[in-house]
């Protein structure tokens, strides 16, 4: 389970690099965005137990996180027309 | 198939939590929607007010989330390996790390709301520190929440309350915990970092 922490402190860390350093890019925003899901999802398998559970309870959050990162990378990236 | 057999049918703690943790997905989920949405409208300013939040404060604030989530999960597996006597003593040891890790995420949160404040800032300063303040007051309400039920368990864990066999009610109160975990592993960027 640690090793799920240094992930979580590991991703948390690049995160926050990238934003203090200013090097936010199209780039980096899909990797941002990725690695949220990744930290959401490790934490909903391994923290809140749900990795063993039935599917139709162990989707629910990786449904929900989809949905919200897929929906904030549209409003990120669809042009905006006057 | 052999996978399916083994999987367990419910998720851990009182099913009550959950409808509670899938209620605060969607009213989250709205806001970090409309958060983004908004942005398109002024971005410009969403970048420069952006400019004025505290990455830093944001950055350890994650962390200790994360760290006392972690934190909370090891009070269950003590629960869960040693005999009651061990565990109530080992699981209360975890618990106050992740309560005090609760608590200090509340007094940086104070700190960074306090500066905001001396600076003028307010609900009504523009539409990104509008979402700013609704959306991280709203979730400090919850670590709040999330810190005295905490503190509960803790104080159930300690007379010898959950036992091997039954720790439903330690897995509902930590479902809450890595809940608020979980929305702000969402916040962090999407307020902090993204631009």
């Amino acid at each position: 389970m640690q090793y799920i922490w240094i992930v979580l402190v590991f991703l948390t860390l690049f995160a926050f690099l990238v934003g203090y350093l200013k090097l936010v890019s199209f780039a980096l925003i899909i990797v941002l965005l990725i690695t949220t899901f990744i930290k959401g999802q490790l934490v909903a398998d391994y923290f809140m137990d749900l990795k063993n559970v039935k599917n139709s309870y162990r989707f629910i959050p990786t449904i929900w996180l989809t949905f919200v990162i897929s929906m904030i990378a549209v409003a990120y990236f669809l042009p905006i027309t006057e | 198939m052999i996978t399916n057999e083994i999987k367990k049918q419910h998720p851990p703690g009182d099913f009550g939590v959950w409808v509670i943790v899938y209620v605060e997905f969607i009213t989250f989920g709205l806001l970090f929607l409309g958060y983004a949405f908004s942005r398109r409208a002024d971005v410009e300013l969403f970048n420069q007010s952006q400019l004025l939040v505290d990455q830093r404060l944001g950055f350890v604030n994650t962390l200790i989330l994360i760290t006392s989530s972690f934190f909370v999960v090891k009070a269950i597996q003590a629960v869960k390996k040693f005999d009651t006597k061990k565990a109530s003593e080992v699981a209360s040891k975890w618990l106050l790390a992740a309560m005090a890790l609760g608590g200090t995420f509340l007094v940086v949160k104070m700190f960074e709301f306090t500066a905001k404040f001396e600076q003028g800032i307010n609900l009504s300063t523009n539409k990104f520190f509008m979402f700013y303040l609704l959306l991280t007051v709203f979730h400090f309400m919850h670590v709040l929440l999330g810190t005295v039920i905490l503190f509960n368990i803790r104080q159930k864990t300690k007379i010898g309350g959950y036992t091997q066999e039954d720790h439903v009610g330690m897995e509902s109160g930590a479902t809450y915990w890595h809940m608020v975990d979980l929305l702000w592993i969402v916040l962090f960027p999407l307020i902090y970092i993204i631009r």
